[in-house]
């Protein structure tokens, strides 16, 4: 795939627009016809999945060809993050343009008949887009309609599947599919009905019920209906699109000849809705600040310690050579080393020789050892109860970038002109200590809002990991899964404003959440509610331990493994304690994914192409087991 | 269209071959553009024949001639040889003809027999099967011939023809399945050794569309592939390690770390596996992949770097370098990929291989199954 890297420097990347679980969707300019595209970055390493579901959703993307759908123009590959180049869409989602207000009938039988053209197009050619909602829905600027993400968004967030695949979607979701009955093209239908409900009204049915209920009412309820203000016409259309037994439901071709669809306008008549838009837009009274695309000068540099290397000769005597403390240090998990790591760091970066282009190998090799080997923070709870700072947690993590500004920097000229190599060194201490920074770092990181303090009493350690590992990645989950620029705005604004308190005060943040944690226990309603849900995942101690998102994927293990586990590992308490309290109402959802992980342990019949069991994976499994036994003679 | 209905109807579907084999031809030629409109035309019509469409259905009796017209007049290879110079609507239709023409099997064949286009190709014209390898040479071929091979693959004949392809030499397929000499090493002239540098060199798409055939081709035929893989041991893995596990491209690196894996754990691959992890060059390839700077290469390098370390029978040379890294490997080890907390198999699996390299003997000692062998 040698000359993938040439065809990322035919496009010109301009600002983002928008991100969801699957990446960040940004407007380019494709240099050489210099139309403007969509450009969406996905980042493979990210996901342990199949790299082949992306292919095979690519396969089917590049197969599309109507005017009806978005028309994909190519992807490949940069690094490790896949760039899908797609028709770029200036009138925005119908999400988006829902936001002024609710849609007219008139509107909304337009866009119904245009999608329903899409869908036609897409059952003919055997594909079910599976995701059809208003988010989903992109608009031209001269009132096309066109389906987006068909396909991709099904499978893109599906590689995802611990974090958000149900979040969000299940409101759109046909009975059917949710039963998993086996899917049909008439799934199509049904979500088709219900983005006509959300344009008209706003927001889907049942919106206000948890995403999870939802799983399990829209197929008992009886089907959503529009309220008596609609007209008759309208409201049999989505009469018919909801009807609950999928053989009886109508094909798109059947809804074409409805007198709803045929009784619609023009296309251009939706130009109404993108200058209601732009209109609002310009009320709202704040100035876009777009976000630029970034991407640092950051090659992967290969491994220039040779005493980091594995040894290969046989020359050399069988005992392996003593390494060098630092190294040693650098692996060991020690408290200590883990402080002395983190203070080199520091130097590295602050020392004024440290401040050259991010790509001089000192940065990107520091960058390197953070990224792959800074021991996880809930595997070393010892360094906590010490007091000790570490490296990986003294630096701020950037907030989420919505349009909005930040620091005193106005005028989007200037953000566009911060290049990576004029960045100040504090910035770049930000960016090498991120644990999750990538090779190519794609977003503009806003000046630290005040120097960081250290860290120093137990409250502003907990305080701080409190900030990294439960507050930023919730609020970066929230913000990814939020579509509406309002709520992702007002999410942005609360997601710095933490940044900014975790930066001066880690103590008071940690104060803070556990004041609000125990208020919350102290009303009955909230703690049902709420601390049920996610408070459990915190351990006895009110350490807060990994994300709050809830995890749709946790896997299951045996109950025998389980227990196992549990006294080998403390990790694993909390790991069981997520299990046994995710909620019942996913047991379906769960079985599957339980059968599908406890397919792949050692001694089981594995599946795709090995059916004939792996004898190695038994010999594994087996010594393993002995092992145990060994060590807990009773079991 | 009413030369369609009646008597008549099947002479046409049995003439269209002809009039696409005479469009096809001319496609170079000053009106090439209006032939490839005509061609398009012809090729819509027979894949109307084979599907039929939502109102009608398609007639065996139909489908039965124009399957035989197309044997005749060698369509089948024409268009795969062509079929990157298609119109795109025309690809898509060539390729739903493809999979019914190879699905085909008259009403009166027995149920379990090849369909006989496919007992055709394979027996008496496997350039079809190659050609349609070869449409990775161009993006615009690969994905509709890429799923074309796909279904053939399934065909544990098909497999053979691809794999044993290898020009004139003796035993290549190119004279049909009969011919192939099943314990000739490979020249690594065949158009299987060709997927190496489509997978290494293409776009991504092509290079995605084939590594999946690629992988098609190795998984699927238990009683094919231990064979051949053991008769091109050498050949077949010098060039795996090199070209795609070494690849620069990300995809590949990782799908092919992960595809070495399944291949060294399937229980038909037994004796390759054996064979495998026996040598020492093998394992330091796969110890570097668990330093790679990505931590998926790392985690797919994991599984197959524990095939080694479960093996109760390691080799001397193995052994060696286990020892030799032990210290390393044991903190290595302890800190590998610790964020992964989720994932249970993986946790054990690495505190399994830390204890059995801490267990190591300090000196190599020869194995039973290495006194046995010698």
């Amino acid at each position: 795939m040698a000359d993938d890297e040439s065809l990322a420097s035919d496009y010109q990347v301009l600002e983002e627009l928008g991100r969801g679980s699957f990446g960040v969707v940004y407007k380019g300019i494709d240099k050489i016809t210099g139309e403007t595209v969509a450009i969406k970055h996905i980042d493979l390493e990210s996901s342990d999945d199949d790299i082949q579901d992306i292919q095979a959703e690519i396969a089917v993307l590049s197969t599309c060809a109507s005017p009806y759908v978005t028309q994909y123009k190519g992807s490949f590959l940069r690094g490790h993050k896949l760039w899908i180049i797609m028709e770029y869409l200036g009138g925005g989602s119908c999400l988006d343009l829902l936001k002024p207000g609710n849609f007219t009938e008139a509107h909304i039988a337009i866009i119904c008949r245009e999608l329903l053209y899409g869908i036609q197009y897409l059952h003919s050619e055997g594909k079910i887009h599976r995701d059809i909602k208003a988010a989903n829905v992109l608009l031209s600027d001269n009132g096309k309609v066109k389906l987006a993400d068909f396909g991709v968004a099904a499978q893109l967030t599906n590689i995802k599947s611990q974090r958000n695949t149900f979040v969000g979607t299940p409101f759109w979701m046909a009975p059917e599919v949710i039963q998993q009955d086996g899917y049909s093209f008439k799934a199509d239908i049904w979500s088709l009905g219900i983005t006509a409900m959300e344009m008209a009204n706003g927001e889907p049915p049942l919106c206000h019920i948890h995403p999870m209920k939802v799983l399990f009412q829209i197929p008992k309820n009886p089907p959503p209906r529009l309220e008596n203000r609609f007209s008759k016409e309208f409201r049999d259309f989505v009469a018919q699109c909801l009807t609950k037994e999928c053989g009886r439901r109508p094909s798109a071709k059947e809804l074409l000849r409805h007198r709803f669809i045929r009784s619609a306008g023009k296309i251009e008549a939706l130009q109404e809705l993108i200058m209601q838009r732009q209109m609002w837009d310009a009320n709202q009274n704040r100035q876009k600040h777009p976000i630029y695309y970034q991407e640092t000068l950051q090659t992967i540099s290969t491994k220039s310690s040779n005493d980091e290397a594995w040894v290969f000769d046989t020359v050399k005597s069988v005992v392996p050579p003593k390494r060098p403390t630092v190294k040693h240090h650098r692996k060991s998990s020690s408290v200590l080393s883990a402080a002395e790591e983190g203070f080199r760091k520091m130097d590295i970066n602050e020392g004024p020789l440290g401040s050259s282009s991010p790509s001089s190998p000192a940065v990107s090799t520091i960058r390197k050892s953070t990224v792959r080997r800074a021991p996880s923070i809930m595997q070393v709870p010892a360094s906590y109860a010490n007091g000790s700072p570490r490296g990986s947690i003294i630096a701020p993590k950037r907030p989420l970038q919505p349009d909005m500004s930040f620091g005193n920097s106005g005028s989007t000229m200037r953000l566009f002109q911060r290049v990576p190599s004029d960045e100040p060194a504090g910035a770049l201490v930000v960016r090498s200590t991120t644990p999750d920074d990538d090779v190519f770092v794609d977003e503009n990181v806003p000046p630290p809002a005040a120097t960081p303090v250290e860290p120093n009493s137990k409250e502003a350690l907990l305080g701080r990991r409190l900030y990294s590992k439960a507050v930023e990645p919730t609020l970066a989950e929230l913000h990814a899964q939020t579509s509406t620029m309002a709520k992702r705005e007002a999410l942005a604004k609360l997601s710095e404003a933490f940044a900014a308190l975790d930066a001066v005060d880690p103590e008071g943040s940690y104060h803070l959440m556990n004041n609000l944690i125990t208020a919350m226990s102290q009303d009955n309603k909230l703690n049902a509610s709420v601390l049920r849900q996610s408070v459990q995942k915190f351990p006895d101690d009110g350490t807060p331990q990994g994300t709050v998102v809830v995890k749709s994927s946790t896997p299951s293990p045996s109950p025998a493994k389980l227990a196992l586990s549990s006294s080998t590992n403390p990790n694993f308490r909390s790991h069981r304690r997520r299990q046994l309290e995710s909620p019942v109402s996913k047991e379906s959802l769960r079985d599957q994914e339980k059968q599908a992980i406890e397919d792949k342990y050692p001694g089981r019949e594995t599946q795709s192409g090995m059916e004939h069991c792996k004898q190695l994976s038994d010999v594994l499994y087996n010594r393993w087991a002995d092992g145990l036994r060994i060590r807990w003679p009773a079991i | 269209m009413s030369f369609l209905f009646g008597r008549g109807r099947s002479r046409a579907a049995a003439d269209l071959p002809r009039q696409a084999r005479d469009h096809i031809m001319k496609l170079e030629s000053p009106n090439g553009v209006s032939k490839a409109e005509e061609l398009a035309r012809v090729l819509n019509q027979m894949k109307v024949v084979l599907q039929g469409t939502q109102e009608t259905e398609s007639s065996p009796e139909q489908i039965y001639q124009l399957v035989t017209a197309l044997i005749d007049e060698d369509l089948l290879h024409l268009l795969a040889t062509n079929l990157y110079r298609l119109p795109f609507e025309s690809r898509k239709d060539t390729q739903v003809i493809f999979s019914y023409v190879f699905r085909f099997r008259p009403a009166a064949a027995a149920p379990k027999s090849d369909p006989i286009a496919l007992s055709y190709v394979v027996c008496n014209r496997p350039q079809v099967l190659v050609e349609l390898c070869r449409a990775y040479d161009h993006k615009e071929s690969a994905t509709p011939a890429g799923s074309v091979l796909r279904e053939l693959l399934k065909n544990e004949a098909a497999a053979a023809i691809i794999l044993y392809d290898d020009g004139d030499e003796p035993g290549s397929s190119c004279k049909g399945l009969n011919a192939i000499d099943r314990n000739r090493p490979q020249s690594g002239r065949g158009v299987f050794w060709k997927f190496f540098d489509w997978i290494n060199k293409s776009s991504f798409e092509v290079a995605a569309d084939a590594f999946t055939t690629f992988r098609e081709l190795l998984t699927r035929h238990k009683d094919l592939i231990p064979k051949y893989l053991s008769t091109n041991f050498e050949l077949f893995f010098d060039k795996y390690n090199n070209t795609l596990v070494q690849s620069n491209s990300y995809v590949t690196k990782r799908q092919s770390i992960k595809l070495l894996g399944e291949l060294l754990l399937d229980r038909s691959n037994y004796s390759v596996m054996t064979a495998y992890v026996d040598s020492g060059e093998h394992l330091k390839i796969c110890m570097n992949l668990l330093r790679d700077d990505r931590k998926m290469v790392q985690y797919e390098g994991f599984h197959v770097f524990k095939v080694f370390v479960a093996n109760p029978h390691k080799s001397i040379a193995v052994q060696k370098i286990l020892l030799m890294n032990r210290e390393k490997l044991l903190v290595f080890l302890a800190h590998f990929l610790e964020d992964r907390t989720d994932d249970e198999q993986f946790i054990d699996e690495r505190e399994f291989l830390i204890k059995q390299i801490r267990n190591m003997p300090s000196t190599p000692v020869v194995s039973q199954r290495s006194v046995s062998a010698s």
